[in-house]
């Protein structure tokens, strides 16, 4: 080992005793050591005066004796001649720190230093994977927030790429397809807003390994390729750089992740773990894909059965007739209840049926019996037109069909509360209107001069006792008169000062009093409004209204009767704060 | 289609301030057919159909809910005058229909959940349309739940919403959730966002405009997001809004009772509303919400109703009752409205002398 500290480098002047004692100290540590210094006392050139094994491992080549800068570690060099503290080097791929600390000799005056140096590789190594790993889990773990916080299909397809873009690559391409023939695309570059199309699969038969990416099931690896660069999803600007295509895996979609880099700066070999990374995204993306997929369909047949329950938007322009109505569910994000209205067309006899009810129970297993309810009855009034009879025929149906469904399903609510009739106007202005009831709250009678009646008709339950009553009537309305047509959600619902009282009766004849000379549309919406208000935000049950209005003479605004009921009854957009117009 | 005769002279705004007049009239009339006629002349006569919807029907729609404020039209009056002008709105749009949209963007309108005006945010839907918009409009009273699942059918680029009072904030922090969980902003208008917007700051919204027309700017802008950092609606908010509006009933009863041997109906309606102010008030961490409306409430004039002086009883009464609420009785006696209610005081002293 002495053969380390060379004859013909002395150090400068140290008595013989203390220079071999000193080498071998030096030899013994396991940290590098380099002693730097002048080669002459007041000299300006710098020799290397001391280099031990360690340190020789480090800085290979160099020699005690030489000038500092003979075995040519350029970072060493400048940290001696500019007299840094401290340097950092990557020599023959490891990574080395050094400090430096001054030792003044005393007794000679020489300035020499000490560099103290670190292989430091593990650590910066491990340091940068670890920071690597935590960029990735960030990014994943944001991009699973924001892929399955959307659950539309194109919302999700454009952060699908938009997160991607700058990230994984600096142009991100996503394909998709749902089985149909054609195949949506999104692009997006770092920093600009998406771009998306469609594309017919027939353009898919020159890249037959993305076709297949498409259709069936492969595994999630990534491969490079060139056969996409002639699909017209590129908007002209066709890449030049390395294309690669991860498939995207999915259950009721499929797609592929194209991953586009720039040809002047394709990622060194270093950057390696973008793959795995690249996949993991892909998993990710192909799951909320797959959900946003699924939630449409559900979406679209809720919808679609929601429709068919919801009650009808009244007929527009019925001559004579002015009518409106409002109506909220008490579960309101359904948009359907227990509560049901329905004006039909006019008749060849010229006459419009119409009804309003209210089945046992609440949300969607209600909403189903009303639907059967209103079908019911639109058959049963091709055999029959009178209100008492069609109760009495109705009330046999439900019985029969809850016979049925007693075997399958005894929770369906099978009861049910209506008042059903038809309006004929004649032609002195006057509507004529024949009413039924079955186990509902009777009508009331809005005349123009603000008086308000309740009409004297009851009934028993429908689709409850097969000898039931159904009692039947006829109400004349005047010029301006107005019959409502209420479900008991609205002379039921709780709140007021107290909170806990009913709405009732009297307040509701005191709000219509108070509505005297309104178009039928806008007594609806104000019952409702004062309801609302009364609920102060508490829970109710479901709520109907339906008007139906002989209009007002022609007095009102000088105007003649024929053109102004053309603009009247144009009902269809009434009833304002109902949901059915919301929706 | 036809061309206007002769547009270039009558399209001024004094004439439209005279369009506007006549349409009053007719409204006051309760003479549908009238407005619509008023309306669509003004639209043949050359003038811009969104100047027609915003200055002639809007404009007159303020008139309105002033005259209602005044106390010299009633609330039936009011809502025929609505139900009237939505139909002009409605047969405006058929006589001049909008072109389909130009690929701007997508937007959701609607009324907060407890809103029932749907007026203004109809007119906004409209004047969109005739920008290039794709617009749904999902109508008055919208709850969060519902905007949530268009959100999810439709993916619109923006939500916009619109609210007249402030009591709705919390259904608009409900509705700025639900879509920022989908990353779809939210701009919102209406006076219940406060005079320059700082409500819908406070609940989280990312844009705020005045009216349809800064609102159409607005959306024109490339990028629509909110700071963050101005929402001050924080656990606080949510506890004492939510025990105000639980205790509602029996706050507005028990404060009645002080006030009054045998309180009006008129006196329990005002109440509410002061709580659901005070509510609104702490929801956002603003004293001044809950100044604007003192100052309001002494301004209009409801016989049998919270008279001025009484006001401030009110406050005492509540902040009493809600010791366990401390931000609620720090915003009840905050300088700003204390000083809102010392001016009522002066004000009915001045009026009865």
């Amino acid at each position: 080992m002495d053969s380390t500290m060379p004859a013909g480098a002395p150090l400068p002047t140290p008595p013989s005793g203390m220079r071999s004692l000193s080498a071998r100290v030096l030899e013994g540590l396991s940290e590098a050591v380099v002693v730097t210094g002048t080669a002459s006392p007041g000299g300006t050139r710098q020799i290397v005066h001391a280099v031990n094994p360690a340190g020789e491992r480090l800085l290979p080549g160099l020699v005690a004796g030489r000038p500092v800068e003979h075995a040519g570690h350029d970072e060493f060099t400048a940290a001696v001649v500019g007299g840094a503290a401290s340097f950092e080097a990557v020599v023959h791929g490891r990574s080395l720190a050094a400090r430096a600390q001054v030792l003044d000799d005393p007794r000679t005056g020489d300035v020499l230093t000490c560099w103290y140096l670190r292989d430091v590789t593990e650590e910066r190594l491990g340091s940068r994977s670890l920071h690597r790993a935590q960029a990735r889990a960030q990014f994943l773990a944001e991009a699973g927030r924001a892929l399955h916080g959307v659950l539309h299909l194109d919302r999700t397809l454009r952060t699908a790429v938009t997160l991607a873009a700058g990230v994984l690559a600096p142009t991100v391409l996503v394909l998709l397809s749902d089985g149909s023939d054609t195949v949506r695309w999104v692009r997006a570059q770092d920093g600009t807003r998406a771009v998306s199309g469609k594309l017919p699969r027939t353009e898919l038969r020159a890249a037959p390994r993305l076709a297949e990416a498409l259709s069936d099931d492969v595994p999630v690896d990534p491969w490079v390729t060139l056969e996409l660069t002639d699909l017209p999803v590129w908007g002209g600007a066709t890449p030049d750089g390395p294309i690669t295509v991860v498939p995207v895996p999915g259950t009721i979609v499929r797609g592929v992740l194209v991953l586009v880099d720039d040809a002047s700066d394709a990622p060194d070999g270093a950057d390696d773990d973008r793959w795995p990374l690249a996949q993991e995204y892909a998993v990710r993306v192909g799951t909320a894909l797959s959900a946003a997929a699924l939630y449409r369909e559900q979406a679209h047949l809720g919808e679609v059965l929601q429709g068919s329950l919801e009650p009808p938007p009244l007929p527009q322009g019925v001559d004579g007739l002015v009518l409106g109505s409002a109506y909220r569910p008490a579960r309101e994000s359904l948009r359907v209840g227990g509560d049901f209205y329905e004006v039909l067309p006019v008749t060849t006899a010229g006459q419009t049926p119409f009804l309003l009810g209210d089945v046992c129970g609440k949300g969607i297993e209600a909403a189903v019996l009303s639907g059967r309810v209103r079908q019911s009855l639109h058959a049963l009034r091709l055999v029959e037109r009178d209100p008492a009879v069609l109760l009495a025929l109705l009330n046999e149906a439900l019985l029969d069909a809850a016979d049925l469904d007693a075997a399958g399903a005894p929770s369906v609510p099978r009861f049910a509360t209506m008042v059903l009739g038809d309006a004929l106007p004649a032609p002195d202005g006057s509507v004529r209107l024949r009413l039924a009831t079955g186990g509902h709250p009777p009508p009331y009678v809005l005349r123009a001069d603000g008086t308000v009646e309740e009409v004297p008709v009851s009934g028993t339950l429908v689709g409850a006792l097969r000898d039931a009553d159904f009692g039947g009537t006829e109400v004349v309305l005047g010029p301006g008169d107005t019959c409502l047509l209420y479900s008991d959600g609205v002379t039921e619902a709780r709140g007021g000062p107290r909170g806990r009282d009913f709405f009732g009766e009297e307040r509701l004849e005191s709000a219509l009093a108070g509505c005297a000379g309104a178009p039928a549309p806008v007594i609806c919406e104000r019952v409702l409004q004062l309801l609302t208000e009364w609920l102060a935000g508490q829970d109710h049950d479901d709520v109907a209204l339906l008007a139906l209005q002989a209009p007002a003479g022609p007095a009102r605004g000088g105007e003649v009767s024929a053109p102004r009921l053309g603009l009247v009854r144009d009902a269809g957009s009434a009833g304002g704060g109902g949901r059915t117009e919301a929706a | 289609m036809s061309a206007p005769a002769d547009p270039a002279p009558l399209a001024g705004a004094a004439d439209l301030a005279a369009v506007r007049e006549d349409y009053l009239d007719r409204l006051a009339a309760s003479d549908e057919q009238g407005a619509v006629a008023v309306a669509l002349a003004a639209v043949d006569a050359g003038h811009d159909t969104e100047d027609v919807l915003l200055d002639v029907i809007a404009e007159a729609q303020r008139e309105v809910g002033e005259r209602w404020a005044a106390g010299t039209w009633s609330v039936v009056q009011e809502h025929i005058a609505t139900h009237i002008s939505e139909r002009v709105v409605a047969a405006v749009s058929r006589h001049r229909p909008a072109g389909g949209p130009t690929g701007v963007g997508r937007i959701a309108v609607a009324c907060l959940d407890g809103e029932w005006h749907g007026l203004p945010a109809r007119l906004l839907a409209e004047v969109l349309v005739r920008h290039g918009w794709e617009v749904s409009y999902l109508g008055s009273s919208v709850p969060a739940a519902q905007v949530a699942m268009h959100l999810n059918a439709a993916g619109p680029d923006v939500v916009a919403v619109s609210s007249s009072l402030p009591s709705r904030l919390p259904a608009a922090r409900r509705v700025v959730e639900a879509c920022r969980a989908t990353g779809t902003p939210v701009l919102a208008g209406g006076p219940a966002f406060g005079p320059d917007g700082e409500w819908a700051r406070s609940v989280g919204a990312d844009g705020w405009a005045p009216d349809a027309r800064a609102a159409v700017a607005l959306l024109d802008s490339p990028s629509l997001t909110g700071d963050q950092d101005a929402v001050t609606v924080d656990d606080t908010s949510r506890e004492e809004q939510a025990l105000l509006q639980g205790r509602r009933g029996e706050l507005v009863a028990g404060v009645a009772s002080r006030l009054r041997d045998e309180p009006s109906e008129e006196l329990t309606d005002d109440l509410g509303h002061l709580v659901d102010f005070l509510a609104a008030a702490v929801y956002v961490d603003d004293a001044g919400l809950l100044a604007r409306f003192v100052r309001w409430i002494g301004s209009v004039v409801v016989p049998g109703g919270l008279t001025g002086d009484e006001v401030g009883r009110a406050l005492d009464e509540l902040a009493t009752r809600l010791g366990d609420s401390p931000r609620t009785t720090a915003l009840i006696r905050s300088d700003a409205v204390r000083e809102a209610c010392a001016g009522l005081r002066e004000g009915t002293t001045e009026g009865s002398a």
